[in-house]
C-alpha cells in the first residue's frame, strides 16, 4: 500500500473518530475496517489524485484557496447586485473556454472553482480537448471568467506537481504509468 | 463580543438565503435561478457555519462543523453542475436572450 493511501486512511480515521466522539477499541477497529474498505473501493480514483509533498506546492494550493474565498465573496456581491438592481434582470450566456490546463485533476479543480463561485456554473468539460462549457448569469461575469486569474494559479500548481513527479520518475527509472491523467 | 460577531454572521447568512429566495421570483429561467441560489449555498452556508463555530463550546463540535462545511463546499458545486447538466440534456429551454460566447469574442 502506497504512502498516499496510508495518509488517506489516517484522514478517514480522524474523520471517523471526530464523528463518533469516542476512542474505544471497537470504534477504532470499525474505523480502520471501513477505512480499508473505502481505500480498496477508491483504488482507481486514488491513483489519479495528486499528492502535495513540498512546501512550495502547499503554498500554491493555499494561494488557490485564498483566491477562491475572495472570488466567492466578490461574485456573491456581484450576483446580489444583479439580482436587486439590474434592469432587465439578467443577460445570461453559455460560454466556451479552453484553459491551458493539462491534467484532469487541474480541470476538475477549476470546474469546481467556477461552479462554487456564484454566477457561473460548469456544465461540461471535454476530457479530450479540455474545453469548458459554462453558463454565466450576465455578460459581465462571462467576460470576467474568460480572463480569470484563477486559471494561472491552478496552472502554476499543476506545473509544480508535474515537475516533481517527472523528477521522481526519472530518479527511480520505473515504469510508472500515467497516474495523473495527463493527455 | 463573540455573540455579537456570531449574530452578524447569522444576519449575513439570513440575507444570503433571502437573496436566493428572491432570485426564484426575479430570474427568468431555471439556469439563472440556480445562480441566485448559489449565493445562499456558498455565502449563506459559510456564514452560518462561521457563526456556529464562534458559538460552539468545545473543539470536537468545531471540528465536526469544519467537516460539515468542507463536505458542503464539495457537494454543492457537484450537485449544481449535475442539475444544470441534466436540465440541458433533457431539453429545459434557457430564456430567449441567452447568448453563446467563445473565448476572445467581445
Amino acid at each position: 500500500m502506497g504512502k498516499k493511501r496510508w495518509i488517506i486512511l489516517f484522514l478517514l480515521l480522524i474523520f471517523w473518530l471526530v464523528i463518533s466522539t469516542s476512542l474505544g477499541l471497537p470504534h477504532l477497529l470499525t474505523g480502520v475496517f471501513f477505512g480499508l474498505v473505502l481505500i480498496w473501493y477508491w483504488r482507481d480514483l486514488l491513483s489519479g489524485f495528486p499528492g502535495i509533498s513540498t512546501f512550495q506546492e502547499l503554498l500554491a494550493l493555499l494561494r488557490v484557496l485564498f483566491f477562491l474565498a475572495r472570488e466567492i465573496v466578490l461574485s456573491a456581491i456581484a450576483v446580489a447586485r444583479t439580482l436587486l438592481f439590474s434592469r432587465p434582470a439578467v443577460s445570461p450566456a453559455f460560454i466556451l473556454i479552453e484553459p491551458p490546463l493539462t491534467t484532469n485533476w487541474g480541470r476538475i479543480l477549476l470546474a469546481n472553482c467556477i461552479t462554487i463561485a456564484p454566477g457561473t456554473t460548469t456544465i461540461d468539460v471535454d476530457p479530450e480537448t479540455g474545453r469548458f462549457f459554462v453558463h454565466a448569469l450576465t455578460e459581465e461575469i462571462a467576460q470576467t471568467l474568460m480572463y480569470w486569474p484563477m486559471v494561472d494559479k491552478i496552472r502554476e500548481l499543476e506545473k509544480l506537481i508535474q515537475r516533481r513527479t517527472k523528477d521522481v520518475m526519472v530518479d527511480s527509472r520505473s515504469d510508472v504509468p500515467d497516474t495523473f491523467g495527463t493527455n | 463580543m463573540l455573540k455579537v460577531l456570531a449574530s452578524i454572521c447569522f444576519i449575513g447568512s439570513f440575507i444570503s438565503f433571502g437573496l436566493g429566495a428572491i432570485s426564484l421570483f426575479r430570474f427568468p429561467d431555471s439556469y439563472t435561478r440556480i445562480h441566485g441560489l448559489g449565493i445562499g449555498e456558498t455565502m449563506g452556508v459559510a456564514l452560518a457555519g462561521l457563526g456556529l463555530l464562534l458559538l460552539s463550546p468545545d473543539w470536537i463540535i468545531r471540528l465536526k462543523l469544519i467537516f460539515i462545511l468542507f463536505l458542503l463546499w464539495i457537494i454543492n458545486p457537484t450537485m449544481t453542475h449535475l442539475i444544470m447538466k441534466a436540465g440541458l440534456l433533457h431539453g429545459v429551454e434557457p430564456v430567449d436572450d441567452t447568448r453563446l460566447r467563445l473565448r476572445g469574442e467581445r
